[in-house]
């Protein structure tokens, strides 16, 4: 099966890629979006001090 | 655990710990051969960055030794110290370092015995804990 | 000579530093007439087979914003780093870390095992894991490996030029670009668009005497905003920061103590240490219960000292089993 990788996309925040599978005929026969990033606010922002969070959270996204 | 031989860095004064030190070698008084030793001026010069380096470089525990309060030979070295050791105690400690690793103690000339002693204590106490272990 | 070429790229980054660059403003379109930016997944449509086309060497500057958090980014930081003749570490993460360096008190599998399945708000069927392969009914599905620690990016590969922030100052940067595109570049290894003090140097706060007996929260007390916040007992982490950032600083500017977002000032490889020393010498007593109490008022004081420079310190790769 052939296929198309979009990797990474673009013009947005975060990473992210596309994988696109062809059939035979050329038609797409499934797509996958992938997001291959994971950096753990969800972990280390727990058991922080309540006034140091708005200072850490902004850097979850900057754009 | 079995046969695990702790490292320990010891920073010691060269005032009242080194001769407690001392002491502990005229009095025929032995203690286990892990304890590696650095001598410093005083407690209060043992910067915390010497320290985190110390097990950086593979100590899997650091002990500082110096005068008792009041003792120093600087007279606020040790206060200096104590103030950093309970903080950096508690900054690695939240990093996942058990804090009996990092050690502070005062030794006086005439605690030569109490001061083998506490080698012993700390080593066996590290032996325990197991080696300080590195991300793979 | 021709036109200078760019690569702008961000590892694990929240792209607060890309738009740094965007909000040098109009600037930008100096830039752009001296320089062609040849990879900005932010901004243009470029792929990673785009770089792997180009010849080695071929990109005069890269820009890398970012921490190495997982295989990706490693492998894209050795892809640039071959590709570009100037290597510059962009921002805080790049440089030390950075936020995302904070995951570097946890564990791989702690962090894991929350965000897949402990979070309350996630719904992953039991047992589910990002896996780097994949097999799916028409082929495999490649993930990168996520690392144990969160590494800076000249522990991966070599870096010229750091350019410290979180992010950088944008007149800063400017600067900086402006520097490459004249060829008045400092020594390779130099921390550029930053000051070689300590950012206390360029506070204008009110200094007296640094001796504190209470550490306090910023929510606990009415600060005077003209006095330096560390003798008030708010840490602040000026001593141990390099300045620059902007005059006078911009969280002191904004009557907010300074995190530390510029990394360590020259001569101190450590900087949560360096600070960890300069609280510890402020504090105005010589009991040892009063002592412990008042270092009890310092509530977190990794995520307070090494806020950006976990990764960066000797600390780094030391954890218990
Ligand atoms: S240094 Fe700060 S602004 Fe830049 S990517 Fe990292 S978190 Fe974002
Ligand atoms: S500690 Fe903070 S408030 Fe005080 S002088 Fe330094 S930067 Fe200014
Ligand atoms: S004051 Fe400190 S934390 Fe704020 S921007 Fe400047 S260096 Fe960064
Ligand atoms: S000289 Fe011994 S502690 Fe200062």
């Amino acid at each position: 099966m052939k296929t198309i990788s979009i990797d990474p996309i673009t013009r947005l925040e975060g990473h992210g890629k596309i994988e696109i599978f062809l059939n035979d005929q050329g038609n797409v026969e499934n797509a996958y979006f992938q997001v291959p990033e994971l950096r753990g606010f969800e972990v280390f922002c727990l058991g922080r001090p309540v006034e140091i969070l708005p200072r850490i959270v902004p850097r979850i996204c900057g754009v | 655990m079995d046969n695990f031989e702790p490292k320990i860095i010891g920073f010691y004064c060269n005032w009242s710990s080194q001769m407690g030190i001392d002491s502990a070698g005229v009095e025929g008084a032995s203690y286990p051969p892990n304890l590696r030793l650095i001598r410093v001026m005083c407690s209060g010069s043992v910067d915390p960055e010497v320290i985190i380096e110390a097990f950086k470089k593979g100590a899997d525990g650091v002990v500082i030794l110096g005068c008792h309060l009041g003792n120093c030979h600087y007279r606020n070295g040790n206060y200096n110290a104590l103030r950093r050791y309970r903080l950096l105690q508690k900054t690695l400690e939240q990093f996942g370092l058990e804090k009996e690793r990092l050690r502070l103690e005062w030794v006086s000339v005439a605690e030569g015995k109490r001061f083998a002693g506490l080698v012993g204590e700390i080593t066996e106490e590290l032996r325990r804990l197991g080696p300080l272990r590195q991300f793979s | 000579m021709g036109k200078l070429k760019f690569a702008i790229y961000w590892g694990a980054a929240c792209g607060g530093c890309d738009v740094a660059v965007v909000d040098t403003h109009e600037k930008l379109l100096d830039i752009a007439a001296a320089a062609d930016i040849l990879f900005w997944p932010v901004a243009l449509d470029f792929k990673y087979r785009d770089v792997e086309e180009m010849a080695d060497k071929s990109i005069d500057v890269c820009l890398f914003s970012g921490a190495v958090r997982n295989s990706e980014n490693e492998h894209i930081a050795k892809l640039l780093r071959q590709k570009s003749k100037v290597m510059v570490a962009l921002g805080a993460c790049a440089q030390l870390g950075g936020i995302p360096g904070l995951a570097n008190e946890k564990r791989r599998q702690d962090i894991l095992d929350f965000v897949y399945h402990g979070s309350p708000s996630t719904a992953s069927q039991k047992g589910v894991y990002p896996q780097e392969i994949t097999s799916v009914p028409e082929g495999k599905l490649k993930l990168p490996k996520f690392y144990d620690a969160v590494m800076t990016l000249d522990q991966v590969v070599e870096v010229d030029y750091y350019l410290p922030g979180c992010p950088p100052e944008s007149a800063r940067i400017l600067e900086v670009v402006q520097a490459i595109v004249t060829g008045n570049l400092p020594p390779k290894g130099a921390v550029v668009g930053a000051l070689d003090k300590a950012l206390c140097d360029s506070c204008p706060r009110k200094r007296e005497e640094k001796k504190v007996k209470v550490f306090y929260r910023p929510q606990e007390i009415l600060f005077d905003p003209e006095r330096c916040f560390l003798e008030q007992g708010l840490i602040c982490l000026g001593p141990a920061t390099r300045g620059g950032c902007s005059d006078p600083p911009r969280c002191i500017r904004s009557n907010m103590p300074c995190e530390g977002c510029y990394g360590p000032p020259p001569d101190v490889t450590d900087q949560g240490a360096k600070m960890l020393s300069a609280v510890s010498s402020i504090i105005d007593s010589q009991d040892p219960g009063q002592i412990e109490k008042i270092i009890d008022g310092i509530v977190d004081p990794l995520g307070t000292f090494y806020r950006f420079g976990l990764p960066a310190s000797a600390l780094r790769k030391k954890r218990f089993p």
